[in-house]
C-alpha cells in the first residue's frame, strides 16, 4: 500500500487530488484476483454511493475479471463519476502492474467528502484490517 | 497400465491444423441429386455473393475429425472422476437405438397416428422416473439439467401466483450450491439467498430459520449434496420451508448416490429435476445433448408445460394434451430431448428395479472405498464430516498439501492428467478451499480405484520431491497448459477475428 | 457366483473385500445416515431388469409404430426440416473419444472437441456474417429467448419487438425467457398481400426502451422478409439492436444477416448434420458482432484460441468463463452448462464436408423443388399457393378455403394415401382460414413431389 491514500474496506484506494478523489483497487486486490483480463469500467456521470452493508447496485463502480472470479468495485465514496481510465481497456494487466498508478479505475467527483472521509482507512488502519484477513 | 501418452498431431503453428486451413478450391465431401431446374425468382439484395467456408474432400474431412478425436478423452478412454458429473459407461445398445430411422427420422409435427411409438416410450419414461423420485407427474421437456432447474422455478412461480401470493420474491440456495441453481432462479426473476453450510458441510439449519420467511418462493437443494454428503436433517429443512409456504425443489445431479434407496418425494420435494445425461447414463457428448426432465407432485402438475402426453385406456392411444388452461407455455420449440429420451429408458430397461438400487450401492462403495484409502494420506483432508460415510463423491482439499508445497489442486489435476486419467473437479464446492471433487461411479473396477488413489498419493510425494513436475504437467497430453490468461485478454473466437488478429 | 452385471464391474465378492478393508460391515452401513422414514423399505416399482436382447426387441416394437420419413412421405418442416445427413459424419460424431466426454475444463486433455468447437463457432460466423458465435444453445426457440434478455442487458430497453407471424413455439418460449426481469413483448403485423412486416407499424412502435427487434428469415411461413436493411435501420436508429433468425441451410444461398445490419443472429442449426429426432436433440444458434459490449454479454459457452505460454503451439480453451453460471452464479449471463455440443461438431463436420458450393446447391436444389411444387400445386382448382405474394426459400402456405374442405380433412386424406401432409396452421393463425405449411427439401424426387400433387388433385376434384 501506499502512504497518504485512504482505503475501504473492499479493497479500493482513494487519493485526493484538490476537490475530486482519484480511485483503484489495492495490491492486495489484484494478487488476490490473479491476472485481470478485463476492466469494466462506469459510465461517466454514474451516481454512486459510497459502499455500506447491505450492497447495493448504485454503489458499484464497474468489476475487475480474471478468469476465474469477478470482483465488484465498490465506491470508497457518494459522488458522480467525472472520468473513466480507458487504457484499462486495452491493457487491463496495468491493474496488476501499476495498481496504485497506471492502473487506476477512475476519477470521483465527491458529494460529502468531509464526513464520509472518516469511514475510510489510513494506510496503517488498512495494513491491519489486512492482517487480520490472513 | 505402466505408462500413457495421448496421440499428437503436431502441424505448423501447433496441432492439427484448422480445417480452414485444410483443402483445396474445387474439393467436396458431398454429393447431390440431380437438381430441378426451375426459375427462382429470389430478390437479388438478398443474394449471397460469397461464403468462405472450406472445401475438402470427404477423406481429408474424416482424417481432420480421426485425428481431433484422438486428441480427446472420454469416459471409454479411462476413468473420468468429475464430481457430480457422472461419468458412468454409456451403454452402446442405448446409441443403437437412438439411431432406428424410426427413432431419429420422425417430425414433432407429425399427426398422433404416426408417432404412437414416440408418445408411447416417452409416457412409459415418465412414469419410471415418476417412480424412481417418489413424484406424481414428469414432464420431459428440457433439454439439459440447467433447463429443468430454469422450468422448476417458472413452475414455482406459477404456483405462487395460483394461490395469490405475490410476495414470494426470494430462492434460497445453500453456499455449496452448483452455479446453475442461482443462476436459473436469477433468470426466472428471483433474489438469490444463499445460506451457509455447517461444520457438519450440511445446510446450516438457524441460517436456513434465518433466511426462510413469507418471502421465500423456494428452497433449491441437492442431496446428497455437493460434497457427497447426504442432507441427514432433510425432513427438518422441509418442514422449515413448508412451514414459511415456500416449495422444496430437488437438484437431480446427484441421484446417483441415492438411487433405489431414497427418494426425493418421500423427503419432501415438491418438485424434482432429473439429469439423464448423469444418473441415467446418456453421453455427455462433450457437453450435451443432455436432457433434464421436472417431475412435481399433484399441486403442482397443472402449471406442467404443453403440451402433456396423455393414455386414452379404452382406445390404447397416447395423445399430446395442450388443453391445460394453467399450464407455464412452452420452454422450449417441441417436446424434449426425444434422442436422448430413448437412450435413458432403454438404461432404465437395462438395469431394472434391482439394478438401479445396485447401481447406487456399487457407486457409494466405490466412493467410500476411494475416502478410506485416501484418508490419512499427507497433503489432502477431508474438510468435513470425517467419521461418517459418504455417498457417491468425496470432497478432499489439497490445502495441507498447497501449505506444504506450494502446488495445490490444479496442479495435482494437471499432473493426473500424465497418469492417462481424466482429472477430478477442483475448486469446487467454493466452500472448500484447494477442492478435489471425486466421483467414481458405479462403472469404475475396483483396480481403476487402486490406480486412482495410488496415483494421487504418487503425485504428493512428487510434489514434495519435485513439485516442478506438477507445475509443468500435464507433458503426456497431446498439449501442454495453455495461457488462458491471454486466451480472455484479446479473445480470438472465429477464424474470422483470427484472421483479422493476425493482419 | 451370482454373475455380476455389465456395467457394474465390482462383483459381490470384490464387493465384499472392499467392505472389508474399508472397515465397513456392510454396504447397508454406508447409507445409515438416510432416516429410517425415508428409507426406501422395497423394491422400485419398475420391470426387472432385461437382457441387451430382450431390451432391443422390446424398444424396436415401440418404435415400429413410429411412421418414420424414410417409410412415409411428408412434407412437414417449420422448425425441424428433413436433410440427407451424409454418413461420414454420422460416424465421425459417434466416435467415442467425442461422444463420451465431458465439457473440456481440462483443456490440455480436450483439444479435439475444443478444436471442433471453434471450428463450427468460425463457420456460424461465415454462413451469419459475425464475429463470434458461441458452442451452442438448445434450440432456436431458446436462442430467441437469451437474445432477448441479452438485448435488454445491453440497451437497458425494457420492449422487445417480435412479427405477428412468428412461430408460435417460438414465440410462446419467448414468453416464458423474457417473464423474469418482465420484459414487454410487442408484435407487428404484416401485409396481408405480401407478408412482409409492416414498416409503419414498426415505426410507430420504435419509440424510446426498446432493447431488439427480431424477424425470421425466411419467416416461418416460409416467405423472405425482404425489407430487412430498412427494419435495421430502423431499429439502429431508435438504439435497439436488430436480431435475425434464420434456417442455416438458407444461408448457402441466401445474403448473410450480417450483411444486412444484424446485432444478433440465431436459428436452428438441426438440418446442419443433425437428424430430426422427434425435435430434439435440436441446435441453438447464437452469434453476434464483434463488439465488447455484445461478445461479453452472450450467454453460453465460448471457445477462444490462445497459445502455450512460450507463444509457439496453438491451442483452444473455454473463454470469457466469467460471464457463465459456475462463476457468476445468480449474476451469470444465463443459467445454461450443458447445452447441444455434440450437434454442434456434427454440424461443423457437415459444413465442412459441403463447402460453400455444396451449401449453395442444397440452397438451390431445396428452393428449386419448392419452386416446383407450388407451381404444381397452384394449379389446383381451389388451391391457393402460396398465400403471400412474395419470394419463398422451401417452405410455403397452401390454402384450400375455396375448396370447402379444412386441413384437417385434407391431411386425413392424404394420410390414407400414406402421404403426410402441411401443418395446420388455423388454430395459431385464424385469421390465414384453412392453411397448412409445407416444407420440401433435396430428399423430396420429382417423383415424391407429383404423387403429392396427383392425390390431392383427386383430393380436392
Amino acid at each position: 500500500m501506499q502512504d497518504g491514500l485512504y482505503y475501504s474496506r473492499e479493497h479500493e484506494w482513494v487519493k485526493l487530488e484538490d476537490k475530486l478523489a482519484r480511485v483503484g483497487v489495492t495490491d492486495y486486490a489484484q494478487r488476490k484476483l490473479g491476472d485481470v483480463v478485463y476492466v469494466e469500467l462506469p459510465e461517466v456521470g454514474k451516481q454512486v454511493k459510497q459502499a455500506t452493508e447491505p450492497k447495493g447496485k448504485e454503489m458499484e463502480l464497474g468489476a475487475v475479471e480474471s478468469i476465474k472470479a469477478v470482483s465488484a468495485v465498490y465506491s470508497p465514496l457518494s459522488g458522480k463519476v467525472k472520468e473513466v481510465n480507458q487504457a484499462l481497456q486495452d491493457r487491463p494487466e496495468l491493474v496488476n502492474t501499476s495498481p496504485y498508478g497506471e492502473g487506476w479505475i477512475c476519477v470521483l467527483e465527491p458529494s460529502s467528502l468531509d464526513i464520509e472521509l472518516k469511514n475510510l482507512m489510513d494506510a496503517g488502519a488498512y495494513a491491519e484490517h489486512l492482517k487480520k484477513l490472513e | 497400465m505402466t505408462s500413457y501418452r495421448q496421440a499428437r498431431w503436431v502441424g505448423e503453428d501447433g496441432l492439427e491444423p484448422l480445417v480452414f486451413e485444410l483443402g483445396k478450391p474445387g474439393r467436396t465431401g458431398y454429393t447431390l441429386p440431380p437438381k430441378l431446374h426451375e426459375q427462382l425468382n429470389l430478390p437479388k439484395h438478398l443474394i449471397r455473393e460469397k461464403l468462405e467456408l472450406p472445401e475438402l474432400s470427404e477423406i481429408e474431412v474424416v482424417r481432420h475429425y480421426t485425428r481431433l478425436s484422438q486428441m480427446n478423452y472420454g469416459i471409454d478412454s479411462g476413468i473420468y472422476p468429475l464430481g457430480s458429473c457422472t461419468m458412468k459407461y454409456n451403454p452402446k445398445i442405448c446409441e443403437e437405438l437412438a439411431s432406428l430411422d424410426t427413432a431419429a427420422h420422425i417430425h414433432p409435427y407429425q399427426s398422433e397416428e404416426t408417432i404412437q411409438g414416440a408418445l408411447e416410450l416417452m409416457y412409459k419414461l415418465e412414469r419410471c422416473l415418476a417412480e424412481i423420485a417418489g413424484v406424481d407427474r414428469v414432464c420431459l421437456h428440457p433439454s439439459a439439467g440447467a433447463h429443468g432447474e430454469f422450468t422448476a422455478m417458472l413452475l414455482t412461480r406459477a404456483y405462487h401466483k395460483f394461490r395469490g401470493d405475490g410476495v414470494r420474491t426470494q430462492v434460497i440456495v445453500p453456499d455449496s450450491a452448483h452455479g446453475t441453481n442461482p443462476a436459473s432462479a436469477a433468470m426466472a426473476g428471483y433474489e438469490v439467498v444463499t445460506v451457509p453450510s455447517d461444520a457438519r458441510g450440511r445446510v446450516d439449519l438457524k441460517a436456513l430459520e434465518t433466511a426462510a420467511s413469507e418471502r421465500t418462493a423456494a428452497l433449491m437443494l441437492t442431496n446428497p449434496n455437493t460434497l457427497g454428503l447426504f442432507e441427514d436433517k432433510i425432513l427438518k429443512i422441509a418442514k422449515i420451508i413448508h412451514d414459511v409456504g415456500g416449495l422444496l425443489f430437488y437438484d437431480g445431479a446427484n441421484l446417483n448416490g441415492i438411487l433405489g434407496k431414497a427418494r426425493p418425494g418421500d423427503m419432501g420435494f415438491d418438485i424434482v429435476h432429473f439429469n439423464l445425461h448423469k444418473t441415467f447414463s446418456t453421453p455427455h457428448g462433450g457437453g450435451g445433448p443432455g436432457a433434464g426432465p421436472v417431475g412435481v407432485k399433484d399441486e403442482l402438475e397443472k402449471f406442467l408445460p404443453v403440451p402433456v402426453i396423455e393414455h386414452e385406456e379404452k382406445r390404447k392411444f397416447y395423445y399430446l394434451n395442450y388443453d391445460r388452461p394453467h399450464s407455464i407455455g412452452k420452454v422450449k420449440a417441441f417436446y424434449g430431448n426425444f434422442g436422448v429420451l430413448v437412450k435413458a429408458y432403454t438404461y432404465i430397461l437395462l438395469m431394472g428395479a434391482s439394478g438401479l438400487r445396485e447401481v447406487s450401492e456399487a457407486a457409494v462403495l466405490n466412493a467410500n472405498y476411494i475416502m478410506r484409502k485416501l484418508l490419512g494420506t499427507k497433503g489432502y483432508e477431508l474438510k468435513f464430516d470425517a467419521g461418517g460415510p459418504c455417498k457417491h463423491e468425496v470432497v478432499f482439499s489439497a490445502e495441507p498439501l498447497k501449505r506444504e508445497t506450494g502446488v495445490g489442486a490444479r496442479d495435482v489435476s494437471k499432473r493426473l492428467l500424465d497418469y492417462g486419467m481424466h482429472a477430478p473437479t477442483y475448486y469446487f464446492p467454493p466452500i472448500v478451499s484447494e477442492a478435489l471433487m471425486i466421483e467414481p461411479t458405479e462403472c469404475e473396477p475396483r483396480e481403476e480405484l487402486d490406480r486412482f488413489v495410488g496415483a494421487l498419493k504418487n503425485i504428493a510425494e512428487e510434489a514434495r520431491s519435485n513439485p516442478e513436475k506438477l507445475r509443468s504437467a500435464p507433458t503426456a497430453t497431446a498439449i501442454g497448459r495453455l495461457d488462458e490468461v491471454k486466451a480472455s485478454r484479446e479473445p480470438i473466437l472465429s477464424w474470422k477475428m483470427y484472421r483479422k488478429h493476425r493482419a | 457366483m451370482p454373475m455380476g452385471h455389465p456395467y457394474i464391474p465390482n462383483v459381490r465378492e470384490i464387493q465384499t473385500q472392499m467392505l472389508r478393508e474399508i472397515g465397513a460391515a456392510s454396504i447397508d452401513e454406508l447409507f445409515a445416515d438416510i432416516p429410517s422414514k425415508i428409507r426406501l423399505r422395497r423394491k422400485l416399482k419398475l420391470p426387472n431388469a432385461m437382457s441387451e436382447l430382450d431390451v432391443k426387441r422390446h424398444v424396436q416394437t415401440i418404435l415400429a409404430k413410429n411412421k418414420p420419413f424414410t417409410q412415409m412421405l411428408s412434407f412437414l418442416g417449420g422448425g425441424v426440416w428433413p436433410h440427407h445427413v451424409p454418413a461420414h459424419v454420422r460416424d465421425l460424431v459417434r466416435r467415442s473419444e467425442f461422444l463420451t466426454s465431458y465439457t473440456p475444463y481440462q483443456p490440455e486433455v480436450s483439444q479435439g472437441m475444443l478444436q471442433s468447437f471453434f471450428e463450427y463457432q468460425s463457420m456460424i460466423c461465415e454462413l451469419t456474417g459475425m464475429d463470434a458465435a458461441n458452442a451452442s444453445m438448445y434450440d432456436w426457440a431458446t436462442s430467441l429467448g437469451e437474445a432477448a434478455l441479452m438485448c435488454a442487458r445491453v440497451t437497458d430497453g425494457r420492449k422487445f419487438i417480435v412479427p405477428t407471424l412468428i412461430s408460435p413455439e417460438r414465440f410462446n418460449t419467448l414468453q416464458n425467457y423474457v417473464s423474469g426481469p418482465s420484459l414487454e413483448l410487442v408484435k407487428i403485423g404484416y401485409d396481408r398481400q405480401t407478408g412482409q412486416l409492416d414498416l409503419s407499424q414498426l415505426r410507430k412502435e420504435l419509440g424510446q426502451g426498446i432493447a431488439g427487434v427480431y424477424v425470421e428469415n425466411p419467416s416461418y411461413l416460409g416467405f423472405l422478409e425482404t425489407q430487412v436493411d430498412e427494419i435495421a435501420k430502423a431499429a439502429h436508429e431508435a438504439g435497439a439492436l436488430f436480431v435475425v433468425g434464420v434456417n442455416p441451410i438458407s444461408l448457402g444461398l441466401l445474403k448473410a444477416p450480417g450483411d444486412y445490419g444484424a446485432d444478433i443472429v440465431i436459428g436452428e442449426g438441426q438440418p446442419l448434420g443433425n437428424p430430426m429426432s422427434f425435435g430434439g436433440p435440436l441446435l441453438g444458434i447464437f452469434a453476434c458482432r464483434d463488439d465488447a459490449k455484445l461478445v461479453r454479454q452472450m450467454p453460453g459457452r465460448l471457445v477462444g484460441m490462445t497459445t502455450t505460454p512460450d507463444g509457439k503451439t496453438r491451442g483452444y480453451a473455454m473463454v470469457l468463463q466469467t460471464r457463465e453460471q459456475h462463476i457468476r452464479r445468480e449474476r451469470a449471463t444465463s443459467s445454461i452448462c450443458s447445452n447441444e455440443a455434440l450437434c454442434a461438431v456434427a454440424a461443423a463436420i457437415y459444413l465442412a464436408s459441403l463447402g460453400p458450393r455444396g451449401l449453395r446447391e442444397l440452397g438451390e436444389a431445396c428452393a428449386a423443388n419448392a419452386n416446383y411444387a407450388m407451381r404444381k400445386l397452384r394449379a389446383i382448382k381451389g388451391l391457393k399457393v402460396p398465400i403471400f405474394n412474395a419470394p419463398h426459400f422451401n417452405e410455403f402456405t397452401l390454402n384450400c378455403d375455396e375448396t370447402g374442405m379444412s386441413v384437417a380433412k385434407l391431411n386425413a386424406e392424404l394420410l390414407n394415401q400414406s402421404i403426410h401432409g402441411g401443418k395446420p396452421l388455423r388454430d395459431k393463425f385464424p385469421e390465414l382460414g384453412e392453411t397448412s405449411l409445407m416444407c420440401v427439401t433435396e430428399f423430396h424426387t420429382k417423383e415424391d413431389i407429383d404423387h403429392l400433387v396427383n392425390a390431392l388433385a383427386e383430393i380436392v376434384g
